[in-house]
């Protein structure tokens, strides 16, 4: 093949790659979403949470030695506990008209929970198990990472669970009756407080689920992860739109797409910042967000 | 000796951060660019006295207006947005910052040493105090005079009708608008002001640690810089000071003596001080009997 | 407003450093410090156990001899400064002002570099007010470091110099290999270095052709359009400056890819536990110069003494053992008091014996040491072999 192809198969090919890893942005992305949605509040705690879980599940990795996909339900499992933990310990006891404090102690636990981490690793980088991380699918001239599609398939299959789990039970009618409208909600016999409690568990077993498609996709769990993952999450959240679930699943796609192209021209040092000018954009053109509406609510 | 100097170097300088996240929020936004501000006045501090060879306190007022005009521009299109938004966008530009400085490269000789910012190696012999024989003591003081004016311009700013405006437009923008409040002005002017102490913050930032490169003014710094205010309560600078000493002093420095403990506590017991009081530590409450034993009028 | 001031006192009281200590019974105390947070805490743990039992060997031993011919023992303690500069400079004032000789640390070279900022800069300069006290370094190893002060000093590895004969050799073992194309953690400052500063221009000098290299950043986690232009360059040894973290997830994308090489090589900080702990299978047959390896007995030895005290013995921490041995001699060359007066003159004393040590004793032979308070190691290169380090060549035989 003449060399200047390459020029033109390249960049297409990051971007596959990017949008296929865009899909874990849109897990942790819709997380953040489905919070806000519900509470109106941001867990910063979250995209650690995550990790975390991915973290708990080495337990049946290194054990139990149990095949990958066991090992992703139980980082699903062990981040829904922790969600759980996240809500009691920053969300329940705390006034609901004081955002600022729950901010600042999922803040507090965002830092506890990697700590546990780096106590129970001592920062050690551990492996991860990955499911057909040794196939390469060939369809000329692009290649597709076989572990980068089934972490895409998984991701999508949690998030098709997840609104049938929002739009077709009586547990998402109600999650979705307090996110519109808390104390309607409330006249109606729906129990805000385990409404909320549920919407944790949750989103804390997607982000789980999340982390551990970061950690099958590299190969490796560090506590280095949760940062970007945060940060990431929340450009998406905000570019797909505040409260949107498709709006978070098509953003994530987006950034991780972009996050690629960008680094194919721009290099690796420049990369964020066309990420986050992408979210100035939008912020400045759409400021609702791909999906969101205009909000008349703060 | 010399420790308790340092330690009041340091929590002087996170006093400046605190404040200037205390300032915007006061006005109901929660800025996540104050690292940036912070980096901008740390970097162009240091090339001023460096590389320009100009004596701290005119390099210090430079870079402070610098990332006050940063900070402006900034203010506009953030009227745009708020809540969640605001953070996120902020975020996003303290982090666009931060990278500006990762990619940024001026180095000139100096001796047989090249000197200046190097991107991701870093901008290092930022030895304006040593190098002029001021002692750790010294720099206290210095760093402490500054913390102070700004505290009693803030105090006193506070007390004043611009201290209503702000707590009217954060209270309920809405309201503040219909009595004639102008939002853009108020908004911008906070963000200024803010951007003006976190440059000054950041200058000085540079001297202590002599070495700045650009991972030191991550998310986790933007994170302090509105816990500092948080934790503080909102209600008075005082409160501010209060949370640097509870996390620079108590939580890092006090519990050192907990050995492997420490890491844990840090993160858990922030998530405590917010249960127990989600007001802050020094809420409205405390500052009133605050106010009535210096013998002020009653808020 | 009382309990403020109850609180302002206990935090007060709280924060007070340890008192001196009693003439009678005089310790030189030595201050370890570190990182024990954070994703290098593995770093701060091993060098505390290798500090402790050299402490314990030197103690075994009859301690060390002091300026009137009594014997004292070695203490040390060791402090967490979570891997950040300010941190780093608050520990080492709270150390500066106890009665501790010397310190030694830190981690990491973003603490390391900051800190040596606040020591004085030329010893004795009275127009720079800068803190006067020793620091020895066992692990930061961003390249040229230590001439910022003349009271710091490091122990560890010449990158420079062995990355330059690694080259050479390897360009006489594989004359087949005529290329070489890089990989670097792009934002953070010790890989930064050694890449640009060290691999790329040494492996010119070998001969080699540099071919281009692909940056990531410290947390990345995805490597595919880096590892795709590796692959497309096709170079014949592929040179990767990064820690153990990222190492690993460029090789495991390398090995998806199925980029083909003759020569991995790898950077000094990833002959490690964590870069076999992490992806042993894909890091099999990487080359790395290392100056510790249990080769000898002395080696041998310090290893097992540190792993009875729960750390490792690594290149990293191994230099904490040379570090205390080193000052053992120099305390006894230099006299010190240890006596609570005595402790400005003692660090002096052993600052100056440091600056004129040409040569000092090292776990794998001779250290010779530059005006500029860095060591020229001893090394050996090693490689991943079957899950573990094993030495492939000692340059020095």
């Amino acid at each position: 093949m003449a060399d200047y192809w390459w020029d033109v198969i390249d960049p297409i090919q990051s971007v596959l790659d990017g949008m296929m890893f865009g899909s874990i942005y849109a897990l942790i992305g819709i997380g953040f979403t489905l919070i806000f949605g519900v509470m109106h509040k941001i867990n910063l705690a979250y995209a650690a949470a995550s990790i975390g879980g991915a973290y708990a599940s080495l337990v049946a990795f290194q054990i139990l030695s149990a095949p990958a996909l066991v090992v992703f339900l139980c980082a699903a499992a062990a981040s829904g506990v922790i969600g759980y933990i996240v809500y009691i310990c920053c969300f329940r006891f705390i006034p609901e008209h004081l955002p600022l404090a729950t901010l600042m102690a999922s803040v507090g636990m965002l830092i506890l929970i990697d700590e546990v981490v780096v106590h129970a690793t001592a920062g050690m980088p551990e492996p991860y198990p990955a499911m057909f991380d040794d196939v390469m699918i060939d369809i000329s001239p692009f290649w597709i990472r076989g572990d980068l599609l089934m972490i895409f398939a998984l991701s999508v299959v949690a998030m098709l669970i997840l609104l049938y789990v929002l739009y077709r039970t009586r547990l998402g009618i109600a999650t979705r009756a307090v996110a519109q409208q808390p104390s309607a909600a409330q006249l109606c016999g729906i129990g805000q407080q385990q409404t909320n409690a549920v919407t944790f568990v949750i989103t804390g077993a997607l982000g789980g689920l999340a982390g551990a498609m970061v950690g099958a996709s590299v190969g490796i769990l560090s506590p280095l992860l949760a940062l970007p993952l945060t940060v990431k999450g929340l450009v998406v959240t905000v570019i797909g739109g505040l409260g949107s679930i498709p709006g978070a699943i098509v953003a994530g796609i987006l950034v991780g797409g972009f996050e690629n192209v960008f680094q194919y021209f721009r290099g690796v040092t420049e990369r964020d910042i066309y990420v986050m000018l992408l979210l100035f954009v939008f912020l400045t053109f759409r400021p609702q967000g791909l999906f969101g509406r205009i909000s008349t609510r703060d | 000796m010399d420790f308790y100097y340092g330690m009041a170097q340091l929590i002087g300088v996170h006093t400046l951060l605190g404040l200037s996240a205390y300032v915007v929020l006061l006005t109901g936004q929660v800025s996540m660019a104050q690292a940036g501000f912070f980096a901008i006045g740390a970097y162009l501090g240091g090339m001023l006295t460096v590389l320009a060879g100009l004596h701290i306190v005119p390099a210090m007022l430079l870079a402070a207006v610098a990332s006050a005009l940063v900070a402006t521009v900034v203010g506009f299109p953030a009227l745009r947005v708020k809540g969640l938004m605001l953070v996120v966008a902020t975020l996003a530009f303290g982090e666009a910052v931060r990278i500006f400085w990762f990619n940024f490269d001026y180095q000139i000789a100096k001796g047989n040493i090249q000197v200046g910012p190097l991107g991701g190696e870093g901008f290092k012999q930022i030895r304006y105090f040593p190098e002029n024989g001021w002692s750790t003591a010294d720099v206290a003081i210095f760093i402490w005079a500054w913390v102070i004016a700004a505290m009693v311009a803030l105090w006193w700013m506070d007390r004043s009708r611009v201290g209503s405006v702000l707590r009217a437009v954060g209270e309920d923008e809405l309201a503040a608008q219909s009595v004639g409040i102008n939002l853009t002005a108020v908004k911008v002017s906070a963000m200024g002001i803010g951007g003006f102490i976190a440059g000054l913050g950041g200058a000085i930032y540079a001297h202590y640690t002599t070495h700045i490169e650009h991972l030191n003014f991550g998310v986790v710094l933007a994170t302090f810089a509105i816990a500092y205010p948080i934790l503080g309560g909102l209600s008075s600078v005082i409160g501010v000071l209060l949370a640097v000493i509870f996390i620079q002093g108590f939580l890092v420095e006090v519990l050192r003596f907990m050995g492997d403990w420490r890491n844990l506590l840090f993160g858990a017991l922030i998530v405590l001080a917010m249960n127990v009081r989600p007001d802050g530590l020094f809420d409205a409450r405390a500052t009133r009997a605050l106010k009535r034993l210096l013998g002020g009028r009653d808020a | 407003m009382k309990r403020l001031l109850t609180i302002a006192a206990a935090v007060g009281v709280a924060m007070s450093v340890g008192t001196t200590a009693d003439a009678a019974d005089r310790t030189v105390k030595i201050a370890g410090f570190g990182a024990m947070s954070g994703v290098v805490r593995s770093f701060g743990i091993n060098t505390d156990a290798v500090m402790r039992a050299a402490a314990k060997a030197i103690n075994d031993a009859g301690g060390v001899k002091l300026a009137d011919g009594s014997m004292a023992p070695m203490e040390v303690s060791f402090d967490d400064d979570r891997c950040n500069a300010e941190e780093g400079i608050s520990v080492v004032r709270r150390i500066a002002s106890s009665d501790a000789v010397v310190g030694v640390g830190p981690t990491c070279s973003n603490v390391a570099e900051p800190l040596f900022g606040i020591l004085q800069a030329k010893a004795g300069d009275e127009g720079d007010s800068g803190l006067q006290f020793p620091i020895f370094t066992d692990t930061a190893i961003k390249g040229g470091l230590a001439k910022i002060s003349e009271w710091a000093f490091r122990n560890v590895p010449n990158e420079s110099q062995m990355y330059q004969t690694l080259f050479e050799w390897l360009a006489s073992e594989h004359p087949d290999a005529k290329s070489v194309y890089g990989g670097v953690e792009e934002d953070f400052a010790h890989s930064r270095f050694t890449w640009y500063k060290v691999m790329k221009t040494r492996s010119a000098d070998a001969g080699y052709e540099v071919k281009g290299e692909a940056k990531w950043l410290l947390n990345d986690t995805n490597f595919t359009t880096q590892v795709r232009a590796m692959k497309r360059a096709g170079a014949d040894v592929i040179a990767i400056s990064a820690h153990p973290f990222t190492t690993c997830g460029v090789l495991k994308e390398m090995a998806r890819q199925r980029v083909e090489y003759k020569v991995l090589v790898g950077l000094t900080s990833s002959s490690s536990l964590e870069t076999l702990n992490g992806c042993a299978k894909q890091a099999e047959g990487i080359i790395i110069p290392t100056s510790f390896a249990p080769v000898n007995p002395d080696a041998v030895a310090a290893a097992d003494a540190a792993a009875a005290l729960g750390g490792s013995a690594d290149l990293h921490s191994a230099a904490a053992w040379e570090i205390m041995m080193i000052l053992k001699d120099v305390i006894e060359t230099a006299g010190i008091q240890a006596t609570a007066d005595s402790v400005a003159a003692d660090r002096r004393a052993i600052r100056d014996g440091l600056a004129t040590l040409k040569t000092t004793k090292g776990l794998l032979g001779e250290i010779t040491r530059t005006d500029e308070g860095e060591a020229v190691k001893p090394y050996v290169y090693v490689h991943a072999a079957d899950g573990t380090w094993a030495v492939l060549h000692d340059p020095n035989t």
